[in-house]
């Protein structure tokens, strides 16, 4: 025990102490932060009042996609969750209005050319150039300088809709007052219902938190399997493994240095855990609305490094091995890939698991052992799985998890004192046997 | 008499392979034992068993007396024939880290860690990594961790390979220091000039069998003054002569033979000087390194009847 307690020690000091450690703790939250937020942020354009022209020959249609454009305003936008309510909100009207309009009523070549080269000279974001026929093909072109940007081409669409809608409306006899109230939007809010209760859920939260749960635990797993791997690797290269070997066993070897591993990673999270509780406040201020609802079962935080550690576990002895049969970082390459392959799966079955936890693919996912950790993991982010199947994953995962170490240890024992060419399988397969 | 190491008739095999056959010898309490033997002989599989890095397929170790056990370890200290410190950490990180495995505590590990480092003239390196030492100072930072722990038993797997000459002379003082405070040494070499000055007795392995075993002077005693070492000018043809010479080493103006069975020494001398200038002539004990070829060419030729036979 003394001897485990010695490797684990060293392997902990050493890593907590190098800067790739400080690195990592401090990026890989931020990055996560970035890969949720910046697509999102993104989507939103830039926070100036747009200036467009509507070019339309009807006048009393231009007018109306003018009134509907100028009543947009900028905060409508800002959260992307929130694009389909087009009801102001109480504060609305201190917000900057989304777009200055302006009309022209003769559409002609000349006027086209003059609100091209206002376009490129930057005097004008955009115009609109609604057909004569419009009333009936209901088709229009929205030149811009920024031909993608969804955001500001669905609002000028929306408000054309919504004109060209009202218009024919009334002539169909309905007044402009309740042709608008019939236009009116729809308020759709999607409602979680699980074993606790119902809670009003965001869905873009609650798809980008799972998700941003799901690659920490991926990262983390795959990351600190590596790490012992590497160390195999390393002290095998550098021969220090022989020396060590003339006081403790091989065994007391490879499990100090797994847990030593282990305990980083715990330290890490740990850290990470701290950071979240403290910065809470803070931390959901800079993330705004988006997380807001998006709901977590308080069981997750337990639920993590459990995870964790199983998943690290099974994996960090499949690495152990592989680092014993090689001689290098590039033959590791090679032989490492197919013990990844569960991990990609996991990654690529993922997001349909987020949207739908409950299909029997996502099921099995979350049984089998070498995926279980990270998608029954990823399960309960999205809605708690009941308690027997997640006793059952643990209960299986630490059974393949008895095995692993058993078979594990037998290949590490004979690999790390054989040096020159890698064996082949079934040479691996001999070493199991031998005492 | 009280033996540190003994093995009796121990055997590994790999599959097929037969690293160690039928291996039997006795280390005395307080001598330095030589392991001798070409490349791929089964000298470092037999260490490896002595030090529990493998279990032997038949037969026993016992270390100071007793059947082997883990817990003996702590009392022996092991330099193996790969090297190896962490290359990151500091040398005196690493002493302490191989010592506390060893049993010591932190601050008694470094206390002797820095005296042996003051010893080994590399006090001033203490607290830098062990990847700015040139391989001569590795060596001897791997030397000290095999001796930090005081063992009472040494088992070192070609210590002196990549020393200088400078470095050598203070590995050996520090043997014959170590030896003197009634430390009992094993070590592994192909250098039979080191061999033949430091140890007291040698086992001699071949293809994983014992070939010649016991104490050094018997050993060279038994082979009688059957060797005559000439220093000469001028040509020797008398080398090729069976009656007279049954092999040579010659260095071109210096050769080592060994005598036919019956041959006389005066009539080589007769010979020689017929043919050359005789500078020097000594009829002598054969050297560990003639003994040494002629052994392994011997049961080499065993080997071959024993198959054609078969």
């Amino acid at each position: 025990m003394r001897n485990i307690w010695l490797i684990l020690r060293r392997e902990y000091l050493v890593r907590v102490r190098s800067k790739a450690f400080v690195l990592f703790t401090v990026l890989l939250p931020l990055l996560m932060g970035a890969a949720v937020l910046l697509p999102t942020k993104l989507a939103i354009h830039s926070s100036s009042t747009r200036r467009v022209t509507i070019v339309s020959s009807d006048a009393t249609l231009a007018a109306a996609v003018r009134g509907e454009l100028e009543e947009m305003r900028m905060s409508e936008d800002e959260d992307p969750s929130r694009k389909l309510k087009s009801t102001p909100s109480p504060d609305a009207k201190s917000k900057k209005p989304a777009f200055v309009v302006s009309v022209e009523n003769t559409p002609n070549d000349a006027l086209k050319e003059r609100l091209t080269a206002e376009l490129r000279d930057n005097k004008l974001d955009g115009f609109l150039w609604i057909a004569p026929d419009a009333m009936t093909s209901r088709k229009a072109v929205y030149y811009s300088r920024n031909g993608s940007d969804f955001v500001e081409a669905s609002q000028v669409s929306r408000g054309l809709r919504f004109a060209l809608s009202e218009q024919q409306l009334s002539a169909r006899g309905v007044g402009t007052a309740e042709a608008k109230k019939l236009l009116g939007p729809v308020d759709v809010d999607t409602v979680k219902v699980d074993k606790s209760g119902s809670n009003k859920s965001n869905g873009m939260g609650a798809f980008f938190l799972p998700f941003a749960l799901l690659m920490m635990i991926y990262v983390t797993v795959l990351t600190y399997g590596l790490y012992v791997m590497r160390s195999v690797i390393e002290e095998k290269s550098s021969r220090v493994v022989e020396v060590l070997l003339g006081s403790v066993t091989p065994f007391e070897l490879m499990a100090g240095k797994i847990l030593g591993v282990a305990a980083v990673g715990l330290t890490q999270i740990s850290i990470w855990m701290v950071a979240a509780t403290a910065m809470g406040a803070g931390a959901m201020a800079m993330v705004g609305d988006l997380m807001k609802d998006a709901h977590l079962d308080p069981a997750v935080k337990f639920l993590f490094p459990v995870y964790f550690l199983l998943g690290y576990l099974t994996y960090a002895c499949l690495y152990a091995a592989i680092g014993a049969v090689v001689n290098s970082d590039e033959e590791a390459q090679q032989l490492q890939f197919p013990v990844t392959i569960p991990l990609i799966a996991c990654m690529v079955v993922a997001t349909s698991v987020i949207r739908d936890p409950n299909t029997s693919m996502a099921f099995w996912f979350s049984m089998f052992p070498l995926t279980s950790p990270i998608i029954m993991f990823v399960r309960a982010t999205v809605s708690m799985p009941p308690v027997w199947q997640i006793v059952v994953s643990i209960a299986l995962s630490l059974v393949t998890l008895y095995g692993l170490v058993w078979l594990t240890s037998r290949i590490y024992r004979v690999g790390i004192l054989m040096y020159g060419k890698r064996p082949t399988l079934p040479e691996i397969l001999k070493w199991i046997k031998y005492s | 008499m009280a033996y540190t190491l003994e093995l009796d008739r121990i055997r590994k095999s790999f599959d097929e392979f037969v690293a160690v056959d039928d291996l039997s010898f006795q280390i005395r309490e307080g001598e330095i034992f030589g392991l001798l033997g070409p490349n791929g002989a089964g000298k470092t599989s037999s260490i490896r068993m002595m030090i529990g890095i493998t279990l032997p397929d038949s037969g026993e170790i016992r270390i100071f007396g007793e059947p082997f056990s883990r817990r003996s370890l702590e009392r022996v200290g092991y330099l193996p024939e790969e090297r190896g410190l962490y290359k990151k950490m500091s040398i005196v990180d690493n002493l302490i880290f191989l010592g506390c495995l060893k049993g010591l505590t932190p601050a008694e590990a470094e206390r002797r860690a820095r005296h042996w480092l003051e010893r080994m003239e590399l006090a001033e390196w203490a607290g830098s990594k062990v990847e700015e030492l040139s391989k001569g100072m590795q060596q001897k930072v791997q030397f000290v961790a095999a001796v930090l722990h005081e063992p009472g038993f040494m088992i070192l797997d070609e210590p002196f390979s990549g020393l200088d000459p400078a470095s050598s002379v203070v590995l050996k003082d520090a043997l014959l220091d170590l030896k003197k405070q009634g430390k009992t040494i094993l070590f592994s070499t192909h250098r039979m000039d080191t061999v033949e000055r430091l140890c007291d007795s040698i086992c001699l392995v071949n293809r994983g069998r014992s070939v010649l075993l016991g104490n050094l002077r018997e050993v060279k005693a038994s082979y009688g003054r059957s060797s005559v070492q000439l220093e000469y000018e001028g040509a020797l043809p008398l080398l090729q002569d069976p009656t007279l010479v049954s092999g040579s080493n010659d260095f071109g103006n210096y050769v080592e033979l060994r005598l036919a069975k019956g041959a006389d020494p005066q009539r080589v001398l007769a010979e020689a000087m017929k043919t050359s200038t005789v500078r020097r002539f000594e009829v002598v004990e054969p050297s560990l390194e003639e003994i040494f070829i002629d052994t392994v060419e011997k049961t080499k030729v065993e080997k071959v009847v024993a198959v054609t036979h078969a």
